[in-house]
């Protein structure tokens, strides 16, 4: 049994410039708006100015957070350091400044800049570029499970021994592009994201950076990788949730074996949950099912930093700042529900060993991971 | 966690692979053996003008295993990726049904559904109609193919997409090795899949990365990529359940190595450094006897590969580039060419880089050039690199 630590994390989030601002962000329970948008972050305070022009705004996101992890972790992870980013859409803005940029001067004057950061790995490999790590680079693209799916990579890479560390995380930004199609085919709420509520009618679409450093062992961590399972439901259609609940009690089962604990270690829940009615729904009947009348608490951080936020990354770290803190948080917009749990309603000290933390994707995907507090 | 297991050995059961040289494996290495290109002036977007216009196309309408109504809601790239995957399944379900409620996805593409997505943004923003049907950038994001063919073939293990530029599908088959190792997963459909679009075939142009001609990887007279299309898929399993299943096996998949060069956006690292790294970690101190190089066709690629390959097995393995077939696929380049790796293990054919009369003074290898070379080999690295500084390579070994 492999536990990986979690040893230095950096945010840029909505309302959250860095690691404390968004202790106090999840600590106040409130929403950080529908869309949740980052308005206060300067990338020259991060980034040289030169670097920075030829960077989108993603790539300064990503660079920004890994810079704030790495400081926080206090030390130089290596060379032989791997990166694994997850991005539900990646670069969609940049492809349309270039587009627009293609239809006034033509395809042949176009800018090469905006091509060069037009792929979704732009923001990873600058990363590698910055701090000169030369392990794996990949950037994962699975909609809400993105950046979770990419730390299960990576997590395993850091077990393997094939790097020394691993960078992971996620970015996502709103770009007028994606918020318009996800609000046609009706998946934004109208007012703000109610995981779990009787009356919830979708998402709050919300952007960031989030990066966190992995390392098998380090002087002083957040807390500890200790597992990860996936499965698919079968039943979803390419760009919905199905309702076959049992994909996701698959994952969760497979996760909590591979953190190799039982179902009553796990002492909280941060579900997946984000307002969307088929979501939310189908995740609640998973763990309704795969806990039955033991569940533990079920907290759901989308209502105050949206979907997607930091390719899902945010959802990641809030998990690992409750093991950390010995504490879990408030889950924002939830009124009543009809589910057989409620979803904590306080921000409040409590005893947590493990952490299950689940992602389900629109199109089936699901991938859950377990937190724990201790090393072994 | 559990530890991917390396002594766990890893078999190709399935193969399914769609280029501009071939629909399925048997037209693709019919146009191998008889050194037939698939590179023609483009056709795609009528009417727009590129200062270079040769492209490697699928030509004519797909043939789809799937129904119209299913289809409709689909990206070109998720099209050809359900192609690919339907051929390799079919395959690998020859003997026994594959445990697909047990499989994952694991699809690597750069572009996804951006061709649709630029008709959506030319008839909206350009054209001003505001009721551009918003269905047809559904499968925008680049989990499109995965979630597809996922859906197709209605896999319940997981799903999982990597858009690591280049080197996406490359990746995606590593981790589908590294799934399968550590038991996160039991089979794996792996591979890659990218159809043309106006922003990559505009954006290699501005980068003066495209050959005006067919592209000639390693010749002293390159220019350049030539832009194509394309998907393959492979099915993985864990060696002992595809023994236990009675399942020809293909090939091994005997390694991998991923690997960044931390060096530059777009451009690769003059030494190769990352690319050097990714081979020595495939090969884990064995050897190989045939390379199927990246070999894009650019200077500066061909260059830098060329020195990894030197400094990571010497001069003396054969190597050419089948981007000279059937172009860079992009995105799904690493799976077209694991595919067409595994195929000259297999017939013990290694395919030639085509229009190579002459090596350029910086490219020093055995090149195999304009007609397929018959030789013994018990295995074969498959090179992929990305912007980004992304490299991944695949080590492949013969069944005997």
């Amino acid at each position: 049994m492999s536990r990986i630590a979690i040893s230095g994390i950096g945010i840029i989030a909505p309302d959250a410039i860095g690691l404390d601002a968004f202790r106090a962000l999840l600590a106040s329970g409130r929403t950080a708006g529908s869309p949740a948008l980052v308005r206060d972050f300067k990338a020259r305070d991060f980034i040289n100015p030169m670097k920075m022009r030829r960077m989108n705004n993603l790539s300064r996101f990503g660079v920004a957070a890994a810079k704030l992890a790495l400081a926080d972790a206090g030390i130089d992870p290596g060379r032989n350091t791997g990166v694994a980013l997850g991005t539900a859409f990646g670069p969609v803005q940049t492809s349309v400044e270039y587009m627009r940029e293609y239809v006034e001067k033509g395809a042949a004057l176009a800018p090469p800049q905006l091509f060069a950061e037009s792929v979704a790995n732009a923001p990873g490999s600058h990363i590698a570029i910055e701090s000169d790590f030369r392990g794996f680079n990949v950037t994962i693209t699975q909609r809400e499970s993105s950046a979770l799916a990419a730390a299960m990579y990576a997590a395993a890479q850091v077990v393997k021994g094939s790097v020394d560390a691993a960078l992971i995380g996620g970015v996502e930004e709103a770009s007028e592009m994606t918020l318009s199609v996800l609000e046609r085919l009706g998946a934004l709420s109208r007012t703000a994201a109610r995981p779990f509520d009787a009356k919830r009618d979708g998402m709050s679409f919300g952007e960031g950076g989030a990066v966190l450093l992995l390392q098998p062992r380090a002087p002083k961590s957040y807390a500890f990788i200790s597992g990860f399972g996936m499965a698919r439901d079968t039943t979803a259609s390419i760009s919905d949730w199905g309702d076959d609940h049992g994909a996701i009690v698959t994952a969760m089962r497979a996760a909590i074996d591979d953190a190799e604990i039982a179902l009553s270690d796990i002492d909280a829940i941060y579900a997946s949950a984000n307002g969307s009615v088929r979501g939310d729904a189908v995740e609640g009947r998973a763990i309704e099912e795969l806990f039955g009348d033991r569940i533990p608490p079920v907290v759901a951080t989308k209502g105050i930093f949206g979907e997607y936020a930091a390719g899902g990354a945010l959802q990641l770290v809030a998990a690992t700042l409750a093991v950390d803190e010995q504490s879990l948080h408030a889950s924002a917009g939830f009124e009543s529900g009809t589910f057989r749990f409620t979803p904590n309603r306080e921000h409040h000290a409590c005893k947590l060993r493990h952490v299950l933390v689940n992602s389900v994707s629109a199109g089936g995907g699901v991938v859950c991971a377990v937190l724990s507090k201790e090393a072994a | 966690m559990r530890k991917a297991d390396s002594n766990v050995r890893v078999a190709v059961t399935g193969v399914g692979i769609i280029c501009s040289i071939g629909r399925n494996k048997d037209e693709v290495w019919r146009s191998i053996r008889e050194s037939r290109a698939g590179i023609a002036k483009l056709t795609r977007f009528p009417g727009e003008t590129f200062p270079t216009d040769m492209a490697a196309e699928v030509a004519g309408e797909l043939q789809l295993p799937i129904s119209r109504r299913e289809a409709k809601r689909m990206s070109r790239t998720d099209l050809l990726a359900v192609i690919a995957a339907n051929e390799a399944i079919d395959q690998a379900n020859e003997c026994s049904p594959l445990r697909l409620e047990r499989a994952v996805v694991s699809t690597g593409t750069s572009t996804g559904g951006l061709l649709e997505g630029e008709d959506y943004y030319f008839r909206r923003v350009v054209r001003g109609r505001d009721r551009a049907p918003a269905s047809r950038v559904l499968q925008q994001p680049t989990s499109g193919p995965s979630d597809a063919v996922a859906r197709v073939f209605r896999v319940g293990g997981g799903v999982i997409s990597n858009a690591t530029a280049c080197a996406s599908a490359g990746a995606a088959i590593g981790m589908a090795v590294d799934f399968l190792r550590s038991r996160h997963a039991d089979v794996a459909i792996c591979g890659g899949s990218d159809a043309l679009c106006r922003l990559t075939y505009s954006g290699f142009n501005v980068l003066q990365a495209v050959d005006p001609a067919p592209c000639a990887p390693f010749s002293a007279e390159r220019k350049g990529i030539t832009l194509g299309e394309g998907a393959a898929y492979l099915v993985v399993e864990r060696w002992d359940d595809a023994v236990a299943r009675g399942a020809t096996i293909l090939a091994e998949i005997a390694g991998y190595g991923a690997s960044c060069d931390a060096h530059h956006p777009t451009a690769p690292h003059d030494e190769g450094r990352g690319a050097e790294a990714a081979m020595r970690v495939a090969l884990d101190g064995g050897d190989v006897d045939y390379i199927n190089a990246h070999g894009t066709g650019t200077l500066l690629n061909d260059s830098a590969e060329t020195k990894a390959i030197v400094a990571a097995v010497g001069s003396a393995t054969p190597v050419s580039s089948s981007k000279s077939y059937f172009g860079h696929t992009l995105g799904a380049s690493g799976a077209v060419e694991a595919a067409i790796t595994v195929m000259s293990l297999i017939h013990q054919l290694a395919p030639p880089t085509l229009r190579l009369d002459v090596a350029a003074s910086d490219c020093t290898l055995d090149y195999i050039a304009h007609t397929p070379r018959p030789m013994a080999m018990n295995s074969a690295l498959s090179n992929t690199f990305g912007f980004g500084g992304a490299n991944v390579s695949l080590l492949f070994r013969r069944v005997v």
